[in-house]
């Protein structure tokens, strides 16, 4: 699978919509300024996941995208334990931040994940005229590589190769740093290339 | 693709559909739903490891460390062709675990996979020494063959045990 330079600039520009949507309310959320990151796209081999996903422990909640696909792929929060331990903390009003997660934290992790992924999806709805919707969310907090390749090995359309569509949303004052990871079944996402070719083309 | 010579002591990382055959150290870290298969043969201190991923090939043929009806053939076949005995085999299994519970219950990809080992390690008279499989959490395997095939394993929490 390999992107044009022209393919890349319009999932980039797509992403940057969808990620700005998710850090206005992410910023809601903690009361406070979120830089994010240009969105970045890698085609990943499969047995090099680990390059990218490692063993670090991480909270992820993850989504499989439905709608106008039924089974589009999946779209993740994605935040490492500590800086989920912070944002958790900042929300509910708690200071300490070397203790287990509880299910109030587990809670509102579900409840951030799930305000991001749908502001994400509901800006890219809107550009794209293609429907996504996040299924009920599904939380885990253990390894990221064990996390991610469990969803990868239940993708409907076989593959070697993982397109991973990522933006880092950093909240400096609480020191929080999370992504949101989008990875689109191989259909689902020439599908959307097919989309955003064609609002490019001039209109005639 | 997998080097089959023994090279030096370092560990050899084992990524995803890929394996590794000697008597060096080996090691595949955050398996979810995908299988950690060690073999190991205590006469002649070696053996193999695969990251496994899915239970049936469905005919693929490429990625043979990649589906549990292709690894296990392909992992048998290449240490008897190094002269080890079917019979003093000791196979080890981890992973198989179910890290999102609310997804696919009707298709739980660990618990199938997991399975399908013990029906091909049979079929190839192979024993199953010890298994640490299932649950929910992610599993990092190391592997020593020169240390009596010492298979250990670490979760995201910190702990750790051998098998």
């Amino acid at each position: 699978m390999k992107l044009s330079a022209v393919q890349a600039d319009a999932i980039q520009e797509l992403g940057n919509i969808g990620a700005a949507h998710a850090a206005t309310t992410l910023s809601q959320m903690l009361g406070s300024s979120i830089e994010m990151s240009v969105p970045a796209i890698r085609v990943v081999e499969l047995s090099q996941l680990g390059q990218y996903m490692g063993e670090e422990s991480a909270a992820m909640v993850a989504f499989e995208l439905q709608g106008d696909i039924p089974h589009g792929g999946y779209i993740l929060f994605y935040i490492t334990r500590e800086s989920a331990v912070r944002m958790t903390n900042t929300m509910l009003g708690q200071t300490e931040t070397n203790r287990p997660l509880s299910e109030m934290d587990e809670s509102a992790l579900l409840e951030v994940g799930n305000i991001m992924v749908s502001a994400f999806l509901d800006a890219t709805a809107e550009l794209l005229g293609f429907v996504m919707l996040p299924s009920p969310p599904a939380l885990t907090i253990d390894m990221a590589h064990a996390a991610m390749q469990s969803l990868i090995a239940q993708m409907q359309e076989e593959t070697d190769e993982v397109l991973l569509f990522s933006t880092e949303l950093a909240c400096e004052e609480f020191k929080v740093d999370s992504d949101i990871i989008m990875m689109p079944e191989r259909s689902t996402l020439l599908r959307i290339i097919e989309l955003l070719e064609n609002m490019m083309k001039p209109v005639s | 693709m997998p080097d089959h010579h023994p090279q030096s002591e370092q560990t050899a990382m084992i990524g995803i559909g890929e394996y590794r055959v000697g008597s060096f150290p080996m090691m595949t870290i955050g398996l979810g739903s995908c299988i950690g298969l060690t073999l190991y043969d205590p006469n002649l201190k070696m053996g193999a490891m695969v990251h496994i991923m899915l239970p049936e090939s469905a005919g693929r043929m490429d990625r043979p460390g990649k589906y549990v009806d292709t690894a296990v053939p392909l992992l048998v076949k290449e240490l008897v062709a190094l002269g080890c005995k079917n019979r003093s085999i000791v196979a080890k299994i981890a992973g198989g675990a179910c890290m999102f519970e609310y997804f696919g219950t009707n298709l739980n990809i660990g618990e199938r996979n997991a399975g399908k080992v013990r029906i091909l390690l049979q079929e190839h008279n192979i024993q199953l020494a010890a298994e640490d499989v299932g649950g929910k959490v992610g599993r990092s395997v190391t592997f020593l063959p020169a240390n009596d095939g010492k298979v250990t394993i670490r979760r995201a929490d910190g702990t750790s045990s051998s098998l």
